[in-house]
C-alpha cells in the first residue's frame, strides 16, 4: 500500500513544502485544528542595496518593476562593528523598547523578521502598528523579511521544542543566513548582522553558533550618546532581580486567569467595564458595567489592584458589609505618598500609615451616618482584559530624587508624576536625573508587578522646560492624543495642483459646474468671530413676491476637494476635528483647503453646498431644497461688526436689510425651539487676550453674547436639522447623525437635592421642557449669576452628545435632548469636523449629485468613524479647555486679584470655588485656610462646612465668597494654575 | 451492507468449502491458519485536518479510511441544574450532600450522544439496514462501558463531541466489519484533542499549540510510543463444524454455522467495574500466559451468516436426474426444490457431500467457546492488539 501522506522521498518538491499546525479558538467557542501548508521559495530578496544577486532574482510587480531595496549599502557603524551593521531585533526587543527604534539618532537599517512581526501582532496591536508605520517610513530603512517563506531560513519545529524556542531559533537562523548571504558579496566590507535580544538564553545560543548578538543595553552603549538612550530601555529585564524577591512580598492579589474571568462575565458573576479614577480621590475608582444602572465603586489600593484609568477590567462585587459611600474627602496621591522612596519599596507597608489614617476617617464618617441607605455597592478588580496604557506626560518628582543622583551618571530610580492626576506615580530608572529635572517628559508604563507598589516605566523623550509655551502645548496635545504632526506628503499630494491659484472655472461647461447652481448674484455674507480664517458658512435672505422670505445657508463645499478613500480623507478621518488652542490651531485639513480654497472668503467665487428655505414672516418653513452651488460672498463680518451694522439705523443697503431679516427670523426660530423644550445651558467661557507681538497672554475676558451670534447659530441648527431629515430619508440605515441622550434621572439627584436643601427650589427633570422651565425658575434676586451657576452644574449632569450611524439606534433614540430636536446632524462645519464632511457626501448622494462611495454607505466603516470622531471631539474640547486654563494661569502670573466666586462642590476637608470672571474653578482645602489646619465639622445633609479653631468660617454650597486669586505652580502636576485663598464669605 | 451479499458459489462448492473448513485442522481457501488475520498495511495521520485519522488496506484490496473530528459542545443540563449540581445525581446514602463532592459525581457521567459515528460503504445507501447495523456494532463497542465518553468530558459544563467518519473506499469484497473496526481503532489511537488551559468549570480555553495537544488515549509518560489504554476492537469470528475461524473471507462466511461480532476492550484499569445495565461482564481470564493484557468483553452480536440464504444441494438419492423413481414432477433445479416435499425431506437429514444451509440459532456451547477463544490470554485478540501496537500512531 502506497502511503497517502506526502513523503520526502517520493516528491521532488517536498523540500519546498512545509506546514504549520495550530489550534484556533473562535469567539463563539469553537475550537479548530488549522493546518496550513507553507510553500517555501528562494526568491525573497535580502533587500540590501549591496546585494546584486537578489536584485536579479527578486520578484517583480505587475508592471515589471522591482520593489526598491531598503537596506542601505553603507549602514552606520558602531564601536564594535565599525564596518557598519544591520540590526535583527527579536520580538522582545520590540515589545520592550519600541521607543528606541523610533529614535532619529540611531536604529537605522533594521531587518524585521516576519516571525517577529507576527508575534508582535499577537502580543500588542498598538506596538505592531507603530512598527508597521516604521517599516513604511522611507528614512528609517526598516525591511520586513519573510523568513518563514524563504527556504533557507524556514525552521521546522523540532520534537518537544516550545514555540518560543523555535521562534528564537528561527531568528538566529535568519541572522546566520543574512551573514552568509552577504558574505558572498565580493570586494566590499559587508555590514555585520547583529541580533538584538534581551533573552539570555537566546544570546548564549547565538554566541555558540557564532552569530553577532547584543542585548539592547550592550548595543545602545556602543552608540554615540548612547547614555541618553539607555533610559529608554525598560527595566525589569534583569531576570535575577525578579527571582530575588520572595513570593511573600507580593503586595497585590493575583489576577484571575483569562478563562475564569470570561466565564464569570458570561455568567454575570463578574463584570467587565472601563475603569475610571475619581479626579478628586486617586484611591477611588468607579466602573460602569452593563448589569447595573449605576457605577460600582472601587475603593482602596488593594481593590483597585493595579488598574490604571482607562483599562478594561473585570471586577467582582464585594459583600454587602463592605459597601461604602463615595468619599467626600479630597485625597491626592501627592499629599499622602509624598515621602516615599522609589528605591526602597519593600520596606514600606503596602498600605502606608497615612493612607490608613485617611481610610479610618472615612470609616468613622460612614459609621456616624444615621442614614444607612447611602452605602453604595463596591467591587474589586480581579483582572485586566486590556491595558489602555499610553504615553504619559509628566515631570520628575523633585522630592524623590536623592542628592547623589543629581550629580552622578549612575542609574537611579525616581518617581514621575503624570500631568493627569488620575494616573498613579510611575517609577522610572534613569541616568539623566539632573538633566530631566524641571522638564516636561514623556514616559510610558512598562509593567506593574504584584510586588511593586507603583507601576514602572521608562523615559521616552523630553518635551522641554516646564512652563515654556512649546513644551506645555506639546504636552497638552500629547495628553489629549491630538495628531499635531505636519501633514505627510501623501496627504499634500491630494491637494489641487493649482494651489492658491485655484479658481472656480470661468466656463459653465467645465465639469466642476455640472449640477451646480449659479448663486453668485445673491447677497451672501458670512459672520464669524474676529480673525476667523476658516469660514465654513455664509448666509443670505431676500423677500419673495408672495411675502415670504428666501433664506439660504451656504456651506463650504469641502467634499468637492476631499474625495473619499484618498490619503487626505484618511488623515482627516483620523484627526476627526480641528483643535483650537488659545494660540494655535491644529487643522483637520491642510491649510490650503481650510483657509483658502474651501473657506468662503469674501469677494471671491467659491464652491458651496447650499440649503435654501422658503419661510413665512413667522419663520415657518414652507419648503426647503439642497443644492451644490457657486457663491460669491459680499462681505465677511465679525459678530461685532455685524451687530454694529444692524444696530446702525442709517445703514439701509440691501445687505444690511437682509441681515436684519435674518436676525428677525432667527429670534422667532429660537423662541420656537425654546418652546419645544430646548435647553439653554451654560459653561464658563472666557477669552484670553494676547499681546499681539509676543502672543503672551495679558488679560482674561468673559465672552460677551451678541444677537448676531445666535443669528448664525439658529440658522446653522435649522440647516443641520433639515439635512439630518434628508439624509435619514435617503439612507435610513447609514445616515450619520448626532444624538444627545436624555440623562438618567439619577444624574440630577444630587443637584436637585442640593437645590431643595439650600434654596428650596424644585428641579423637575421629566423632560427637557420641564428641566428648561425649572432652570428658568432657579433665580436669586440678589445674585444674577446664581442661575448661570445652576445651569453650569446642570450641564455637568448631562450626557455628552455623540455621533452615530442611524442603523444602530431606534428612531426615538435619535433625539437631541439639549436642542429638543427629533433628529440632528452636523453639516455646517466641514472644514473643521469630519462628521460634517460625511454628511455632505451623504447629502450629495441623496440629491443625486453624485454616486455614493462605498465607504460612505458601509455601516461598519461608519460606526468606526463615529467612534473615532466622538473620542476626538471630546479630546479636542478637553485640550481647548486645558489650553485656556494654562493661559489663564499664565495671564495671572505674578498678579494677585480679589474676585467673587461661588462654592459649587463641598467636601469634608475642602470646597471647590468657581470664579466666573476667569472661568476657573479651584479647590480650597481646609489646610489652605490658615497656618494650622482648622478643625471642621462637615454636614453632608445640609452641605455645610463649619470650621473652628485657627479660623472660623462657615462655608455652604452655592455661597458667594470673596477669594484672592494668585498663580501657583502645582507641585503635583507641574502645571501653573491658579491658587485661591478665601478672603471672606458674604 | 449486508453480510449476506450474493455469493456466487454452487451448492457443491459450498459443500466442499464447508467440509474443508470442518476438518481438523481446517483448510482455509487462502491457506491461513484458523486464527490468522489477513495481512494488512496501516498508517495513521493521513488527513491533516482531522484530530486523528487512519487508513488500513487488507491484502484482498479492501481499504478503509477513518477520520475523527472533535468539537466543543455545551453539556445539556436539567432546567434546575444551574447552581446546585447535586440534585440530579442519584446518590446512595443520606440526602444531605456536600456540594464539593458532587463535582466528582458529575465527572462520572457522559452521554452516548457525544459520539456521532457514520459509516459509508460504496454502493449502499446510508440508510441501508446493513450499513446501520455495522455502525451500530462499531458504536456499541465504543460506548459499551461508558469509559470512552468519559474521556470526552471537559468539565461539568462542556464536553467534546466526536464525529467519527468511517469510509470504506474499496468495493466491499468481504464483510468489512473487522477492517472498519481496526481502522477506527487506529484513528482513535491517533486522535488528539487541544490542550485545555482553563481550570474547573470555566468556559474552556485551549492552548493554541497543536504539538502540546494530548492524545485521547494517553501515552505512557516514560515511553511515548506505549499506549496505556486502547480503544475497543470488534472481531469477526465464525464457527464451522467444530472449528472456530477468525477473520473469515466472504466465501468462508458463506458456509458459516454461526458468525459473531465480538467487541473487546483492553482494560488497563482493572479496578473499573461496570454496574447495572444488562451487559455481560466477563472478567479477565487468568489462564494463558504472554502479555499482561486485561481483555474485557464489551459486546457480542450475532451476525446473520449468508450461508442461511444459500441454495441447498440435492442429494443424488433425491435427484431425478439420477433416475430416482419417486420424483414425479418436473425435475427442479436446486432453487425449486424447497417447494417439493422430497426436498423438505432432504433437509432433515444431512447427506455427506451435499450442501445444506444451516438452520436454527447458535448453540450456547458454541457461543461460549467462541467468546472464550477470543478472550483467552495470548489468543487472537492479543495478537491483533499487539499487531496494531506496531503501527506508528504519533
Amino acid at each position: 500500500m502506497a502511503s497517502l501522506k506526502r513523503s520526502v522521498d517520493s516528491d521532488p518538491l517536498a523540500a519546498n513544502i512545509s506546514n504549520k499546525i495550530y489550534v484556533r479558538s473562535t469567539k463563539s467557542g469553537k475550537v479548530q485544528k488549522i493546518v496550513r501548508e507553507v510553500y517555501l521559495r528562494q526568491d525573497i530578496p535580502c533587500s540590501s542595496r549591496l546585494c546584486q544577486r537578489c536584485q536579479t532574482v527578486a520578484p517583480k510587480d505587475a508592471s515589471g518593476k522591482l520593489i526598491p531595496f531598503v537596506l542601505s549599502d553603507s549602514p552606520a557603524g558602531t564601536k564594535v562593528f565599525p564596518q557598519g551593521h544591520y540590526l535583527v531585533p527579536d520580538t522582545n526587543a520590540f515589545l520592550t523598547a519600541m521607543d528606541l527604534f523610533e529614535q532619529d539618532s540611531a536604529f537605522y537599517d533594521v531587518i524585521v523578521l516576519q516571525i517577529v512581526l507576527e508575534e508582535l501582532r499577537n502580543r500588542s496591536l498598538p506596538l505592531y502598528n507603530r512598527l508597521i508605520s516604521l517599516t513604511k517610513s522611507e528614512d528609517k530603512r526598516f525591511y520586513v523579511f519573510f523568513n518563514e517563506f524563504r527556504l533557507e531560513t524556514h525552521v521546522p519545529r523540532l520534537e518537544g521544542e516550545t514555540v518560543n524556542d523555535r521562534n528564537d531559533r528561527a531568528v538566529r537562523k535568519a541572522v546566520a543566513w543574512y551573514g552568509e548571504h552577504l558574505a558572498r558579496i565580493k570586494g566590499k566590507d559587508v555590514p555585520a548582522i547583529v541580533m538584538l535580544s534581551n533573552d539570555r538564553d537566546n544570546l548564549r545560543k547565538a554566541k555558540q553558533e557564532g552569530i553577532n548578538a547584543c542585548s539592547l543595553a550592550d548595543y545602545v552603549k556602543q552608540l554615540k550618546d548612547g547614555e541618553k538612550l539607555l533610559d529608554m530601555i525598560p527595566e525589569t529585564q534583569d531576570q535575577d532581580n525578579i527571582k530575588e524577591k520572595r513570593p511573600g512580598d507580593n503586595l497585590y492579589p493575583e489576577y484571575f486567569s483569562m478563562s475564569k474571568m470570561m466565564t464569570g462575565v458570561k455568567n454575570n458573576l463578574l463584570h467587565q467595564g472601563i475603569f475610571n479614577v475619581s479626579p478628586y480621590n486617586y484611591l477611588e475608582g468607579s466602573i460602569r458595567v452593563p448589569a447595573f444602572p449605576k457605577a460600582l465603586l472601587i475603593l482602596g489600593r488593594e481593590n483597585i489592584n493595579r488598574a490604571v484609568d482607562g483599562d478594561l477590567v473585570v471586577v467582582e462585587v464585594l459583600p454587602k458589609d463592605q459597601w461604602k459611600e463615595p468619599s467626600t474627602q479630597v485625597i491626592e496621591e501627592d499629599a499622602i505618598t509624598k515621602n516615599e522612596n522609589p528605591d526602597a519599596e519593600e520596606s514600606d507597608d503596602f498600605v502606608s500609615e497615612k493612607e490608613r489614617k485617611a481610610l479610618q476617617e472615612e470609616v468613622k464618617r460612614t459609621h456616624s451616618k444615621t442614614t444607612e441607605g447611602h452605602a453604595q455597592p463596591t467591587a474589586r478588580v480581579v483582572g485586566v482584559i486590556k491595558r489602555n496604557w499610553r504615553q504619559y506626560v509628566g515631570h520628575i518628582d523633585q522630592s524623590s530624587v536623592s542628592q547623589s543622583a543629581q550629580q552622578g551618571r549612575k542609574q537611579d530610580s525616581v518617581f514621575v508624576i503624570p500631568m493627569d492626576k488620575k494616573i498613579p506615580k510611575i517609577r522610572l530608572r534613569t541616568r539623566q536625573v539632573s538633566e530631566l529635572l524641571g522638564k516636561r517628559i514623556l514616559v510610558t508604563i512598562d509593567a506593574w508587578d504584584r510586588s511593586s507598589r507603583h507601576p514602572s516605566g521608562h523615559f521616552v523623550r523630553s518635551l522641554g522646560e516646564l512652563e515654556t509655551k512649546a513644551a506645555e502645548t506639546e504636552a497638552l496635545l500629547l495628553e489629549y492624543d491630538v495628531q499635531y504632526r505636519p501633514f505627510p506628503k501623501t496627504v499634500l499630494d491630494c491637494l489641487p495642483k493649482e494651489g492658491h491659484d485655484w479658481k472656480v472655472p470661468q466656463s459653465l461647461e467645465d465639469p466642476g459646474w455640472k449640477d451646480r447652481q449659479d448663486l453668485r448674484d445673491l447677497l451672501i455674507c458670512s459672520i464669524d468671530p474676529i480673525g476667523c480664517q476658516d469660514i465654513d458658512d455664509a448666509l443670505h435672505s431676500r423677500p419673495l413676491p408672495n411675502g415670504n422670505f428666501e433664506v439660504g445657508v451656504h456651506i463650504a463645499d469641502v467634499s468637492h476637494f476631499v474625495k473619499p478613500g484618498n490619503a487626505m480623507d484618511a488623515e482627516a478621518s483620523i484627526r476627526g476635528t480641528t483643535v483650537y488652542l488659545v494660540d494655535k490651531r491644529i487643522d483637520m485639513l491642510p491649510m490650503l483647503l481650510g483657509t483658502d480654497l474651501c473657506s468662503l472668503k469674501p469677494y471671491v467665487e467659491r464652491y458651496a453646498f447650499s440649503v435654501i428655505w422658503e419661510m413665512t414672516p413667522d419663520a415657518d418653513v414652507v419648503g426647503s431644497r439642497f443644492t451644490k452651488s457657486v457663491i460669491k460672498s459680499r462681505e465677511a463680518f465679525s459678530y461685532e461688526q455685524a451687530q454694529l451694522r444692524v444696530d446702525d439705523s442709517s445703514q439701509q443697503d440691501d445687505l444690511t436689510k437682509s441681515i436684519r431679516t435674518l436676525l428677525d427670523l432667527s429670534k422667532k426660530l429660537k423662541q420656537k425651539r425654546l418652546d419645544a423644550g430646548a435647553l439653554s445651558l451654560s459653561s464658563p467661557e472666557v477669552k484670553v487676550q494676547m499681546e499681539s507681538e509676543t502672543s503672551d497672554p495679558i488679560d482674561v475676558k468673559t465672552k460677551v453674547h451678541l444677537d448676531t451670534m445666535s443669528l448664525v447659530e439658529e440658522f446653522m441648527l435649522l440647516a443641520n436639522t433639515s439635512v439630518a431629515r434628508r439624509i435619514y430619508e435617503a439612507f435610513p440605515q447609514t445616515a450619520i447623525l448626532r444624538r444627545h441622550g436624555a440623562p438618567p434621572k439619577t444624574n440630577f439627584d444630587e443637584l436637585a437635592n442640593q437645590l431643595k436643601v439650600k434654596r428650596g427650589l424644585d428641579l423637575s427633570v421629566e423632560s427637557s421642557r420641564a428641566l428648561a422651565d425649572s432652570l428658568d425658575r432657579c433665580v436669586d434676586e440678589k445674585e444674577p449669576f446664581f442661575n448661570t451657576l445652576v445651569r453650569i452644574m446642570a450641564t455637568r449632569c448631562m450626557m455628552s452628545a455623540e455621533y452615530f450611524c442611524s442603523g444602530t439606534q431606534a428612531y426615538p433614540e435619535f433625539r437631541h435632548y439639549g436642542l429638543a430636536s427629533e433628529i440632528y446632524t452636523h453639516f455646517t462645519s466641514p472644514i473643521r469636523r469630519y462628521a460634517d464632511l460625511m454628511a455632505h457626501r451623504q447629502l450629495a448622494a441623496a440629491i443625486e449629485y453624485e454616486a455614493i462611495h462605498p465607504s460612505t454607505r458601509s455601516r461598519g466603516k461608519l460606526e468606526a468613524v463615529c467612534k473615532n470622531i466622538n473620542v476626538r471631539h471630546r479630546n479636542a474640547q478637553l485640550a481647548g479647555r486645558a489650553s485656556i486654563a494654562y493661559y489663564v494661569g499664565q495671564a495671572l502670573r505674578g498678579k494677585a486679584t480679589e474676585e467673587d466666586g461661588f462654592v459649587m462642590k463641598i467636601f469634608s476637608n475642602g470646597f471647590v470655588v468657581l470664579v466666573p470672571r476667569f472661568g476657573i474653578e479651584s479647590l480650597i482645602r481646609l489646610r489652605d485656610l490658615a497656618e494650622v489646619e482648622p478643625q471642621a465639622e462637615f454636614d453632608a445633609e445640609t452641605y455645610t462646612l463649619q470650621t473652628s479653631g485657627s479660623r472660623e468660617v462657615k462655608v455652604e454650597l452655592f455661597q458667594k465668597v470673596r477669594v484672592r486669586v494668585t498663580d501657583q505652580k502645582d507641585e503635583t502636576t507641574g502645571k501653573r494654575g491658579v491658587k485661591m485663598e478665601l478672603v471672606r464669605t458674604y | 451492507m449486508a453480510s449476506s451479499q450474493h455469493v456466487l458459489l454452487s451448492p457443491a462448492e459450498l459443500s466442499y468449502l464447508h467440509s474443508s473448513l470442518s476438518l481438523t485442522p481446517p483448510i482455509r481457501p487462502d491457506g491461513r491458519s484458523p486464527t490468522q488475520y489477513r495481512p494488512l498495511s496501516a498508517e495513521t495521520g493521513i488527513l491533516p485536518g482531522t484530530n486523528g485519522s487512519a487508513r488500513i488496506c487488507f491484502a484482498d484490496g479492501t481499504e478503509a479510511i477513518v477520520g475523527v473530528k472533535a468539537e466543543v459542545e455545551k453539556t445539556k443540563r436539567r432546567w434546575d441544574d444551574d447552581a446546585i449540581y447535586s440534585e440530579n445525581q442519584p446518590t446512595e446514602g443520606e440526602g444531605q450532600q456536600q456540594p464539593g463532592r458532587d463535582g466528582d459525581n458529575g465527572e462520572e457521567s457522559g452521554s452516548s450522544e457525544w459520539v456521532e459515528l457514520t459509516v459509508e460503504i460504496p454502493g449502499y445507501r446510508d440508510d441501508d439496514s446493513g450499513t446501520i447495523f455495522l455502525g451500530q456494532m462499531l458504536s456499541e463497542a465504543l460506548l459499551a462501558d461508558g469509559g470512552f465518553v468519559r474521556k470526552l468530558r471537559i468539565n461539568r459544563r462542556f464536553h467534546w463531541r466526536l464525529y467519527l467518519d468511517i469510509l470504506l473506499i474499496s468495493p466491499p469484497l468481504s464483510y468489512p466489519l473487522p477492517l472498519l473496526s481496526l481502522t477506527t481503532h487506529l484513528a482513535l489511537l491517533a486522535t488528539r484533542l487541544p490542550k485545555l488551559k482553563s481550570e474547573g468549570d470555566e468556559d474552556p480555553f485551549f492552548d493554541d499549540d497543536w504539538a502540546a495537544a494530548p492524545y485521547l488515549y494517553p501515552r505512557d509518560p516514560s515511553n511515548k510510543q506505549k499506549v496505556v489504554e486502547r480503544p475497543p476492537v470488534t472481531l469477526l469470528v465464525m464457527a464451522v463444524g467444530g472449528n472456530i475461524i477468525f477473520d473469515p473471507s466472504k466465501e468462508e462466511l458463506a458456509v458459516a454455522d454461526v458468525a459473531l461480532a465480538v467487541s473487546i476492550g483492553d482494560d488497563a484499569s482493572t479496578a473499573q467495574q461496570i454496574q447495572g445495565g444488562d451487559k455481560m461482564d466477563v472478567d479477565s481470564f487468568s489462564h494463558g500466559s504472554g502479555s499482561g493484557r486485561n481483555l474485557k468483553l464489551l459486546s457480542i452480536r450475532t451476525v446473520d451468516p449468508p450461508s442461511r440464504l444459500t441454495p441447498p444441494g440435492v442429494a443424488n438419492a433425491a435427484n431425478s436426474a439420477y433416475g430416482h423413481a419417486q420424483v414425479v414432477s418436473s425435475a427442479g433445479a436446486g432453487g425449486n426444490s424447497q417447494k417439493m416435499p422430497e426436498a423438505r425431506q432432504t433437509e432433515s437429514e444431512a447427506v455427506e457431500g451435499v450442501w445444506k444451509p444451516p438452520r436454527g440459532g447458535a448453540k450456547a456451547i458454541v457461543m461460549g467457546a467462541l467468546v472464550q477463544k477470543v478472550l483467552i490470554r495470548g489468543g487472537v485478540a492479543d495478537e491483533v492488539l499487539d499487531a496494531l501496537e506496531g503501527v506508528d500512531t504519533s
